[in-house]
């Protein structure tokens, strides 16, 4: 078998070793350059390698190896300073002035190496186009490694200082840190990366093996050290992958790698958690099931309050189609929300209930929107339609306390109030009467509102003034008025009964 | 002695004059507006304070030292469009990175440096939030966050480019809450702001600015029509005006 066959080789073992440290040194360093929106810099320096190539391997002489690295290097470095030098002094265009000097590079490469050939010495356009993996001696290896554990540690060493100029490039020069240093340096580990790869891949296809693993991994993860372990694990398994169908297949080895690592990048697209558009879709459609189940019970309550509750009226108000109200309703009787005995549809207790859960949020959205973001009575329905979905009864009770119990939305409609009662509300204590706040209240929101009118726990008052809207009191010098929806709410403990009643 | 100090500061670009021979000191502890139409040298101003502009001419001083040896004591929080939210990293991430002017070349972060960073999370009532992704919280939140930032480098002097840009009223006031305690304790904060109508309320010195210092001083004292029409030359609307009463 041709598989066998490859792995008995010195050749197709050292093939193995270049791909696997290729994959993850140009995944992990990939991870860089696709956050920095770098990755026609990345393609523009594999390019710009080329004379520095040429021009190594003239001059090397047997270090044939170590003169193409040092040439390379030289080459990339040369590039990103020309390209940067470009972008702030001649006024060109970023992407053009990349363009520019990687195409003038590459050319002069290109020229090169046919002057080069005819020479008789051997160094064919075709590998260093489109790499030549299995061609490695074992010098290239070691040189291979040796460049994956400096870009490696490399990353380790500076990961601060690499994602703080990543993130935030002012920041970080606030704080200290030499951003252009640190960029250079990037772009050298990127030549060493692009070196390295040449051989493996090819000029033209390095920048796929340093972004596709990337943007692979930044679908599947939120933390940059994932992000960059996953990264580099992707890449390993594209040129692995790929150089093992490449042989069963007798296809050259770099494309091949390309497009292993294409088709993991178009999984994640589709399939990645919560970034796949597999998962977004399904989270769409659920949440629109859940609207419409919602919708459904919210109207059944309305019309069982008019007594008019029936399908063809429930049908109009949703303006669902017949098979959608049906299936939301068969929905609604699995949970015991409403009953369909004999085609009467009905309300259940339980379903009550629920329901009256999503008016309380309609109107108390409704009511938040124009007491607080001063939006108009005529505008807020829409938005608290919306909003009646995704309010949590956390946010809710929140909401609640704030606004100070209120009792009407702002067209006049009832809010469904929360049932709780407290123990001594601060409403029923008499004029004159002495009182603290007791440490037991409704929730954590109701303790926060009353912290925001100086009202802590324990805290002593006198009731100064009753009226419709408000009871007063006074604290030490200080009057606070209480609106009374509020004070219907809060918990008191009234002090000793020589305490002077009204 | 003076939280900052600018003796003389002039900046052009491209031959182009920005600031014109600034004169100012401020104060530390209180808290500053930064007012003026747009290209009066606002961010510029900023800038120079930060020791992000070789090329001026005068002098800024910090806690009376050059700006290179009060570096850590500076904080810059940038408008929320300078910041890449879909980046992969975490709000302690964010946090944590208060920490690294402290940090040499290969020291890594210790236990005590994430200590430092909890508890300025703690301070901004959002620990529970530290393990999401930066785009995953609510506009206030992210406003926390550099905030806490800012208090994990235990920083002096916070400079806010425009904070309430894209964040609702209420997240406005609860920005402005935080600011003012901060500066009940000691920290000068400078904001770039544009909306006239809550100067009033909100700070307790302004500084108007159009390429060249208009006036600076106590809002109740500097805040006047006249200092305004200066700084804007006649670029306020009606309705702008009729707010400053």
């Amino acid at each position: 078998m041709e598989l066998f066959d490859l792995f008995n080789y010195a050749l197709g073992i050292r093939a193995l070793i270049a791909s696997i440290l290729v994959g993850m040194m140009c995944g992990v360093l990939g991870c860089f350059i696709v956050l920095r929106n770098m990755s026609l810099m990345g393609d523009a320096l594999a390019h710009a390698v080329l004379p520095g190539v040429v021009l190594g391997f003239v001059v090397a002489g047997s270090a044939v190896a170590l003169g193409i690295f040092a040439g390379a290097t030289i080459a990339g470095l040369l590039a990103a300073i020309m390209i940067t030098w470009l972008q702030h002094n001649a006024k060109t265009k970023n992407d053009a002035a990349i363009g520019i000097v990687f195409t003038a590079m590459f050319s002069l490469g290109v020229i090169g190496i046919s002057k080069v050939s005819r020479k008789g010495a051997h160094l064919d356009l075709d590998h260093f186009l489109f790499g030549n993996v299995l061609g490695l001696s074992n010098a290239d290896l070691y040189l291979t490694a040796g460049i994956t554990l400096y870009v490696l540690l490399s990353v380790v060493l500076f990961y601060r200082y690499l994602f703080a100029t990543t993130f935030q490039p002012v920041i970080a020069e606030t704080m200290g840190i030499p951003v252009k240093v640190i960029h250079y340096y990037l772009m050298l580990l990127l030549s060493f990366a692009v070196v390295a790869s040449l051989q493996a891949v090819g000029v033209i296809l390095v920048v796929a093996m340093l972004i596709t693993p990337a943007s692979t991994a930044l679908l599947l993860s939120n933390r940059l050290n994932w992000v960059i372990v996953i990264s580099g694990i992707m890449g390993v398994l594209a040129s692995v992958i790929g150089l093992v169908v490449a042989d069963v297949y007798n296809a050259p080895p770099g494309p091949a790698m390309v497009v292993v690592a294409t088709l993991m990048y178009l999984l994640a697209v589709f399939f990645a958690p919560k970034k796949g558009l597999l998962f977004k879709f399904l989270y769409k459609r659920k949440t629109r099931n859940r609207i419409q189940f919602e919708d459904t019970l919210k109207q059944t309550l309305k019309l069982h309050e008019r007594s008019s509750l029936s399908l063809p009226n429930l049908q109009e108000r949703l303006g669902f189609n017949s098979r959608i109200l049906k299936y939301n309703l068969s929905l609604l009787t699995k949970k015991g929300l409403v009953n369909t005995k004999n085609n009467i549809i009905s309300i259940t207790e339980k379903g009550i209930t629920q329901a009256t859960r999503l008016v309380r949020a309609h109107r108390l959205w409704e009511t938040y929107l124009v007491e607080e973001m001063s939006m108009d009575a005529g505008q807020i329905h829409e938005e608290a339609e919306k909003y009646e979905h995704v309010l949590t009864d956390d946010i809710l009770d929140e909401l609640e306390a704030k606004l100070g119990y209120p009792k009407l939305d702002p067209h006049g409609a009832p809010i469904p109030q929360n049932e709780y009662q407290p123990e001594k509300p601060l409403s029923m204590l008499p004029l004159n009467a002495t009182a603290e706040i007791a440490q037991q209240q409704l929730n954590e929101h109701l303790i926060t509102r009353l912290w925001q009118l100086g009202l802590g726990p324990e805290e002593v008052f006198i009731i100064t003034e009753i009226e419709d809207n408000y009871i007063e009191i006074k604290m030490g010098r200080e009057l606070v008025k209480v609106p009374r929806t509020l004070a219907n709410k809060v918990n008191v403990v009234k002090l000793g009964e020589q305490v002077a009643m009204g | 002695m003076n939280a900052i100090s600018i003796k003389g500061l002039s900046v052009s670009y491209d031959r182009k004059t920005v600031l014109t021979n600034v004169y100012m000191d401020m104060e530390a502890g209180k808290l500053y507006g930064v007012l003026g139409p747009n290209g009066a040298g606002k961010s510029t101003l900023f800038k120079a304070i930060l020791g992000l502009i070789s090329s001026n001419t005068g002098q800024v001083l910090i806690n009376g030292e050059p700006v290179e040896e009060q570096r850590k004591k500076m904080v810059y929080i940038p408008q929320k469009g300078e910041i890449d939210w879909q980046f992969p990293a975490t709000v302690m991430d964010v946090v944590l990175m208060g920490r690294y002017p402290f940090k040499g070349i290969f020291q890594r972060l210790s236990q005590e440096d994430k200590n430092i960073a909890l508890q300025a999370l703690e301070d901004m009532g959002i620990a529970n939030l530290r393990s999401r992704q930066i785009g995953e919280l609510s506009g206030g939140q992210q406003q926390r966050v550099f905030i806490a930032r800012a208090l994990c480098q235990q920083a002096d002097i916070f400079l806010l480019d425009e904070p309430f840009v894209g964040v609702d009223i209420t997240t406005e006031k609860k920005i402005i809450e935080i600011l003012k305690q901060l500066t009940d304790k000691g920290k000068t904060i400078l904001v770039i702001h544009h909306d006239l109508s809550k100067v009033k309320d909100y700070f307790d010195k302004v500084i108007l600015l159009n390429q060249w210092l208009v006036a600076y001083g106590d809002t109740e004292v500097t805040f006047t029509e006249e200092n305004i029409n200066r700084a804007y030359r006649g670029q306020l609307s009606i309705l702008h005006r009729t707010t400053l009463d």
